[in-house]
């Protein structure tokens, strides 16, 4: 069987098997095999791919290249550390009687579907298939986001969806408009849709429909992976989801729409030259900066940081592809795989917190959290500092790098404003984080706060404070392989 | 001929939408937008007749089944199901907003002119119908309150963007279209359950009530 294709049927496997009823034990483990195979056939499709073959599947609508490779493999990570920390998060919620056997039949059936979907979009090689994916990841996860039943879980989740809904309208109207750009030209297959078929062409198309495509389809995408001023949607949803499903969220999803606006930027940059797109990213991404800066200063409840944190680092990369040029691109493509490795860290022992405090309001939770869950707390403060791009974590080396590549360009003033916005965000969430776990204890005398074990979401979390602190000083030399041939990609050399 | 049957139909589209922002029942706005749909799926039809493009007939079938009856039916059920048959006052007026419906469609015209130069036979004017429509579909969107009327203006953008596809292009690749078709289908389900929950627990389904989450 096609390589390819089998990495794409394990998750909806495990999805499938996921949603049927039966015993706990059994299905758990289910889902961690199902997933942990998704990532061994998602390493396995990436090294045939560095070994020179390039994976198609269905005519050439699904194809891997290095950028897809990269995704894809990134994202199958997120996703078996995802699943180890459901288990142990439906464990802790059924001891407190949170959660009932059907809610968990829920989380364990959308957790491998929601990345089933995310897959698929980092595979097309189809705008239509693309569109018709990230919706699918839209629909998979908005019960996931409403999964405490909550009144907030109902109005993030319709925020969610109205908003993903209106961004996907936006895509498919760009996509359309794309379509209609290359008439008598693309021609009327199935692969007039394809990149590699609209790459080839690109120079035959109208102009100005492109640009109203590009447009469109920036904005949609956009929505998805929570670029300002669409990124409204993301401080809700992030605070009510589930911590498992917040990080296949933050990171999963944002990889793969990145991974969409890429595709769009590489058809611009064909079509109408580099200019067009990147003056767009630039924007959107500076403005992306921008807004999270207030709300991280101000911010009153742990998970919306992290929300505004993640608008954050999505601006970052945007304005990484902006500035354009190798080593810009370089730095944003080092920044996705940076921000995979360090945010499921900051999202695993967030939730752990909020999880033994019953709260994700600084106020409810009280400060000098250090004192009563000291291993969640130190996980927190190790993370912010990755999360925040401290020397020597990696996200500060592609920060320095995009900031490098920045000065030696010509928006100068771009980016230092985007310098200045960086130490800013840097001061607020050491602030709000430091606050919350160093100062005095202030935990409010009527609330209990559940005793620390060293359970398996607890478990997962450290592995992944491992692979994060390590990925600071090695990447395997196939992931550098990897991220230098996506950035040929994305160069287009 | 048949270019101009065309434009008609597509600015029927248009004053179906500008009668959805004129009034406030419910039930109305969802017949609107059957009579929205079924004007779509006739200019699937006509083009698909007079280009002899036989895949656009599976698609203006599709739509006619789908968004004329189908959708309708399931958003009737779910309006007669929590009870709320009217719109309240929304936040802009309906004079005013008639008016400014007005101007957005200016822009829409103005954005699709644009495109006169290139395309063939009635893309640039169904591009500036399906424009106008996206921009007042998001107006609607964001000055009404009931679930309901959100969704159908949510449905009417994406109404807009199937009149582009039929319009200035050939016909999306028909795998794609019953893709997109099927994925369509599926969130108007997820959003008549969400609406059922939402109901359920706040007794209303005026969304300006979801307002706790800010900052």
């Amino acid at each position: 069987m096609n390589l390819l294709l089998a990495t794409l049927a394990a998750p909806l496997a495990t999805a499938g098997l996921g949603a049927l009823p039966g015993p706990r034990r059994p299905k758990e483990i289910v889902l961690v095999s199902g997933l942990a195979a998704t990532l061994a056939l998602a390493v396995a499709t990436a090294g045939r791919f560095l070994a020179g073959e390039t994976p198609v599947a269905f005519e050439g609508a699904l194809r891997v290249d290095a950028l897809s490779a990269l995704v894809l493999v990134l994202t199958a990570f997120v996703g078996l550390l995802a699943g180890l920390y459901s288990v142990g998060y439906l464990e802790r919620n059924e001891r407190a009687g949170f959660v009932s056997a059907k809610r968990r039949t829920e989380l364990l059936a959308l957790v491998p579907a929601y990345l089933a979907a995310m897959l698929l979009v980092a595979v097309s090689n189809n705008l239509g298939i693309l569109w018709i994916a990230v919706e699918a990841t839209t629909l998979a996860s908005v019960f996931l986001v409403a999964f405490h039943n909550r009144d907030t879980s109902l109005e993030a989740a319709w925020k969610f969806l109205v908003l993903g809904s209106v961004g996907l309208a936006f895509a498919l109207l760009g996509t359309v408009l794309l379509f209609a750009s290359g008439q008598g030209v693309l021609g009327e297959e199935m692969s007039a849709l394809d990149w590699t078929h609209l790459l080839a062409h690109a120079s035959a198309l109208h102009p100005f429909t492109v640009k109203l495509a590009v447009v469109f389809l920036l904005i949609g995408y956009g929505t998805k992976a929570g670029l300002a001023p669409m990124h409204t949607w993301k401080p809700d949803a992030y605070r009510e989801a589930p911590s498992p499903a917040g990080v296949l969220m933050a990171v999963g999803m944002m990889n793969c729409s990145v991974y969409a606006i890429l595709r769009v930027h590489l058809v611009s940059k064909a079509a109408l030259g580099p200019e067009f797109s990147e003056r767009l990213l630039l924007g959107l991404g500076l403005a992306s900066v921008l807004v999270a800066t207030p709300f991280i200063l101000i911010q009153w409840n742990l998970k919306r940081l992290l929300a505004y944190s993640s608008i954050e680092h999505v601006g970052i990369m945007a304005i990484g592809f902006g500035l354009g040029g190798e080593a810009a691109t370089l730095g944003a493509l080092l920044h996705m795989t940076y921000h995979t490795f360090a945010k499921p860290v900051a999202f695993f022992s967030a939730g752990t917190l909020a999880q033994l405090h019953r709260s994700s309001d600084f106020e409810e939770i009280g400060g000098g959290t250090l004192g009563r869950t000291p291993v969640a707390s130190g996980l927190l403060l190790l993370a912010t500092l990755m999360v925040t791009g401290s020397p020597p974590f990696g996200l500060f080396w592609s920060e320095m790098t995009i900031l490098k590549a920045g000065f030696f360009g010509p928006h100068l003033a771009v980016v230092a404003v985007f310098l200045a916005a960086l130490v800013v965000l840097f001061c607020g969430f050491f602030y709000q984080v430091g606050r919350l776990t160093l100062g005095p204890d202030t935990k409010p005398a009527d609330r209990a706060v559940l005793p620390e074990r060293l359970d398996l979401a607890m478990g997962t979390t450290l592995v992944a404070a491992v692979f994060a602190v390590v990925s600071a000083f090695y990447l395997p030399d196939s992931l550098v392989a990897l991220i230098r041939a996506a950035v040929r990609v994305v160069e287009g050399s | 001929m048949i270019h101009d049957f065309v434009i008609l139909c597509a600015a029927g589209m248009l004053v179906s939408l500008y009668l959805m922002v004129g009034q406030k029942a419910l039930v109305v706005a969802i017949r609107l937008y059957g009579v929205q749909s079924l004007l779509l799926g006739v200019v699937g039809v006509a083009l698909g007749l007079a280009e002899q493009r036989t895949h656009l007939l599976v698609t203006a079938a599709l739509t006619i089944v789908l968004k004329a009856l189908v959708i309708p039916w399931f958003l009737l059920r779910v309006i007669d199901r929590v009870g709320i048959r009217r719109e309240i006052e929304p936040y802009v007026n309906v004079p005013a907003s008639l008016l400014l419906c007005l101007g957005l469609t200016v822009v829409g015209y103005r954005v699709s002119l644009g495109m006169a130069g290139a395309s063939q036979g009635v893309a640039h004017q169904v591009v500036g119908v399906a424009l106008s429509m996206v921009l007042i579909g998001l107006f609607l969107m964001v000055t009404r309150r009931k679930a309901i009327t959100q969704i159908i203006a949510l449905l009417t953008v994406e109404n807009a963007v199937f009149l582009v596809a039929m319009g200035a292009t050939s016909g999306m690749p028909l795998v794609v279209e019953l893709g997109i078709s099927f994925d369509v289908i599926l969130a108007v389900l997820v959003l008549g359950v969400l609406v059922h929950r939402i109901v359920d627990r706040f007794e209303s389904m005026d969304t300006s009530r979801l307002s706790n989450l800010r900052g």
